[in-house]
């Protein structure tokens, strides 16, 4: 088989993102450009105004917490105003903004007003960029995976967010169904499957209806603020009060750095303790001790036991959404044939025994919890662009994670298609006018779980007229739902009597208009230039600055004969090996601009190496 | 009585003054809090030098000379002597080819912090035995790699008796002209608390900073490259570091270079700089 284009998987997550791709037929992770298989989902800019990602970001998420987007997935595709965005003011230290038509949400970073796309789509450009690290050429197209809750605003934005990215997005996947992919692959299992995906910011848990390569998501719940985060606040907690306790009331809270340095380590020990009974924390020079004291240690030993007794409730609070997820789909745990785990909480031992417990079965261990849903990602975006096998096809039955309905008289949600309904899927039901001689109607498209329209998302909304002028109640007004595989959704509304009809395609937006859209782009063609124009600036350069450096070279041994003669610059030689090692440094950094500084030093050693090996005076310059 | 900053303050002041014998004081009295100051055996021992007769009391005889990384004690002289950059100056100016030595011996000099560093270019070093036949030592000293010591203007003249502000200020000069930039910058952060819309130590501060920052730099090599502890981690808690140092310490784990490092900081490019560039000097981290 001719080599195909490389396509990638992107679990884009709350905390951190993964990529995966499928090789020779097996689906692996790929790691960043650190050497690191999770890069975490944080966009900042640092106080000496260089933009970081991942990683480098992290490290400075509480020192430079206002200018530090993290958890960008919270506000996705949300409406400004939504109770969503309204949970999240209260606790993100960045600043969120209404957008420009006052929909969707904007943050201030550095600065600029950003949109959150645009955010995801620095986190997405980085996995790209680690992924054409790891091909060694370009990748273009890429299956993202979103919750399974994500309604299509929250799915068109991370859509978008792609595009910015520079990637085709070929599919959005849910992430349970990912994650239950890379279970499936290559097995015949028919089951039902529990996806218990505690992650670093949120708990999912989805219901899966598997049979022959169909993946059927038949329930979904959760608690969006409840994650490993939870895990290391506890630790920080108890370090903070144990710190005080010895240390006469210093209070760790009250310095930045001291707080970034207790959360890393709380994160970390929180890890260890995964697999070892006991952690020791060390972090030494941590907090000012005061006027003329030095500065203060922090030494602690951690068990696991402890780590438990500190996070006992938040263990449980998941055990009680499981339990009213599997309720509300009618399914006792009994029921469950198989349970994956997925996130790098259930790694903790304390959740994979609960889950145990509750589920009275051992959940699955065959994939790594944190890699999980990029792998199913990539196994679906390798057989998107490579032709399976017949009989092998691996078919994605997503369903409506929301009631998709409209709003009726006294602001209420009248469903249509009610939430789990396998897609494509079209719906019709008969409505009526509310007033006499009313002869327009408005659709206002709604999509979620409450009875309040106002309290859902409003995906679109349009005007039918020529109506026949009746008494009310007498119209029948026929309207239609009808959601396409690719979760595009078309509503129409017809007047049964005179055949007036109107409809709408929902596209999903994600706040961003297609002219802001159309800017973004420009903006990152110009950067992928200036990029490129610096890579081209940098081996002009180089190549400059070597062509120098051969010529001194080959002057050498002339001066050198002419120096054993004079009286003058002895130290020549040693001068002009400095600079070119200097020179050398800066070529191997890629540093156009340390080059250019050199240059001139370069030249001048030139002209001084010309004159002394032609025995003249030396010039003004050397 | 005064705290330590205090007296090597009032030490300073005195000595750019003139008033060597209460400069004295307050140095020998600065050593009696902090036996291992450098500033303050710097000073001592240049008013050792220059003026044998005044020094007395404790530390009466030889002062030995700091071993530290800090740079040297500047070659300061009393407010009444030609200020060496003057010096340097007039020296400059010396037409070549007239038979007199072109340009003073480089140890006439006060010690530059550049001299510990790379050299920014390929300075050719001048002998002192009398001019050479053929070289233009004019032009090759307009090409040197000589950096203008103060910016260009002059104090504004004083009006009355001179107050803090105006001391501090001419001090933090003499310290700039005199290559003791961190000496110059303390002095120049202490007017601008007081007046921090002064024009001329804003000017001061900021070229104070951009060549503390590069000779710090300097010191750390290229910037894409990757520190790592040169120390087992376990003798990390045997340093003497401030918080700050810890935090950058922290950070430093084989997989962020200084490039990064300046970003995750948090802290003044020149903070940043200045801690890993002592870090490298004792031994802590490599590169």
């Amino acid at each position: 088989m001719s080599e195909l284009e490389p396509v990638i998987g992107i679990d884009l997550g709350t905390t951190n993102s993964v990529v995966a791709t499928v090789r020779d037929g097996v689906p692996r992770v790929i790691p960043n450009r650190g050497g690191q298989l999770l890069t975490p989902s944080i966009v900042a800019v640092a106080k000496n105004g260089k933009r970081l990602v991942g990683a480098l970001a992290k490290r400075q998420a509480i020192t430079n917490a206002e200018n530090t987007v993290f958890a960008a997935k919270r506000l996705i595709g949300r409406r400004w105003g939504s109770k969503e965005v309204e949970d999240a003011r209260q606790f993100l230290p960045y600043e969120l903004v209404a957008g420009p038509e006052g929909n969707d949400v904007r943050v201030q970073l550095g600065g600029r007003t950003v949109s959150i796309p645009e955010i995801s789509a620095v986190v997405l450009a980085e996995l790209k960029a680690d992924a054409e690290a790891w091909f060694g050429r370009p990748v273009r197209k890429a299956v993202v995976t979103v919750p399974a809750y994500f309604n299509d605003g929250q799915r068109q934005s991370t859509k978008d967010a792609g595009r910015i990215a520079g990637l085709e997005v070929l599919r959005i996947i849910n992430e349970p169904t990912s994650a239950a992919l890379a279970y499936g692959f290559g097995k015949q299992m028919e089951k039902k499957v529990v996806v218990f995906d505690l992650g670093g910011g949120t708990f999912d848990i989805s219901i899966l209806d598997i049979g022959k390569s169909v993946y059927d998501v038949v329930g979904v719940g959760g608690d969006t603020y409840l994650g490993g985060e939870d895990f290391d606040r506890r630790i920080m907690d108890w370090l903070t009060f144990a710190f005080a306790k010895e240390n006469g009331g210093v209070d760790l809270r009250q310095d930045k750095m001291a707080l970034q340095r207790l959360k890393d380590a709380s994160e970390k020990s929180k890890c260890d303790l995964s697999t070892a009974p006991n952690t020791a924390i060390h972090l030494p020079f941590l907090v000012s001790g005061g006027e003329g004291k030095g500065a203060l240690h922090l030494d602690k030993q951690l068990t696991r036991e402890k780590l438990e007794e500190l996070t006992k409730d938040l263990v449980e609070r998941c055990i009680a959404v499981a339990d009213k997820t599997l309720r509300d789909a009618g399914l006792r745990a009994a029921q469950v044939g198989e349970v994956i785990l997925v996130g790098g909480m259930t790694r903790m031992p304390r959740v994979a025994r609960a889950v145990r417990d509750y589920f009275g079965r051992e959940p699955s261990r065959g994939v790594h919890p944190d890699e999980v849903v990029a792998l199913g990602a990539a196994i679906q975006a390798h057989a998107l662009v490579a032709p399976q096998p017949k009989g092998e096809e691996v078919l994605l039955l997503d369903v409506t994670p929301q009631n998709l309905g409209l709003m009726v008289v006294g602001g209420y949600f009248n469903t249509v298609i009610p939430r789990n309904t396998t897609v494509p899927t079209s719906q019709t039901h008969l409505f009526t006018t509310v007033q006499d001689n009313q002869t327009s109607v408005r659709i206002a498209v709604l999509q979620g779980e409450s009875e309040k329209a106002i309290e859902n998302e409003l995906l679109g909304e349009f005007i039918l007229d020529g109506i026949r002028p009746a008494r009310r109640g007498e119209v029948s007004i026929e309207v239609t739902f009808a959601i396409s595989a690719d979760g595009i959704v078309g509503v129409s509304a017809r007047d049964v009597v005179t055949g007036a009809e109107q409809s709408i395609t929902v596209t999903a937006t994600s706040g961003l208009t297609e002219e802001e859209l159309k800017r973004i782009l420009d903006e990152q063609r110009d950067e992928l230039l200036e990029r490129k124009q610096t890579t081209r600036e940098f081996e002009m350069r180089r190549d400059r600055a070597m062509a120098l450096v051969r010529e001194i070279d080959a002057l050498r041994p002339a001066v050198e004969a002419a120096l054993e003669k004079s009286r003058f610059g002895k130290d020549a030689i040693q001068k002009a090996e400095t600079v070119i090692a200097r020179v050398r440094q800066a070529i191997a950094a890629r540093d156009a601009g340390a080059i250019e500084v050199e240059e001139e030093q370069l030249d001048r050693t030139l002209q001084l190496f010309r004159a002394l090996a032609a025995g003249g005076p030396v010039p003004a310059g050397g | 009585m005064p705290d330590l900053a205090e007296l090597i303050d009032q030490g300073v002041r005195a000595y750019v003054t003139g008033r060597i014998q209460e400069a004295l004081s307050a140095f020998q009295h600065a050593l009696m809090l902090d036996p291992q100051n450098v500033k303050a055996r710097g000073y001592l021992v240049r008013i050792q030098a220059t003026h044998p007769g005044a020094l007395s009391g404790p530390f009466h005889g030889r002062v030995p000379l700091p071993d530290v990384a800090e740079p040297p004690p500047p070659d300061l002289k009393p407010f009444d002597v030609s200020p060496p950059a003057t010096e340097r100056e007039a020296a400059r100016a010396v037409p070549a080819g007239d038979g007199h030595p072109a340009l003073h011996h480089e140890e006439d000099f006060a010690p530059s912090p550049w001299d510990e560093g790379p050299t920014t270019g390929a300075t050719i070093v001048l002998s002192d035995e009398g001019s050479g036949a053929g070289i233009d030592l004019s032009a090759v000293s307009e090409k040197s790699d000589l950096r203008p010591l103060v910016p260009e203007g002059q104090a504004p003249a004083l009006r009355g008796p001179p107050t803090d502000v105006d001391l501090w200020l001419k001090a933090a000069k003499e310290l700039f002209a005199l290559g003791d930039f961190t000496g110059s910058l303390e002095l120049i952060e202490k007017i601008l608390i007081l007046d921090p819309d002064h024009g001329e130590a804003r000017d001061y501060l900021r070229q104070n900073e951009a060549t503390l920052v590069s000779m710090y730099e300097s010191k750390l090599g290229p910037l894409q490259a990757v520190p790592r502890l040169a120390i087992k981690p376990e003798e990390v808690m045997w340093l003497n570091l401030d918080h700050r140092a810890g935090f950058l310490l922290a950070q430093i784990d084989g997989s962020v270079d200084y490039e990064g490092l300046f970003a995750v900081s948090g802290l003044p490019r020149l903070d940043t700089a200045r801690i890993l560039a002592n870090l490298i000097a004792d031994g802590v981290i490599r590169s």
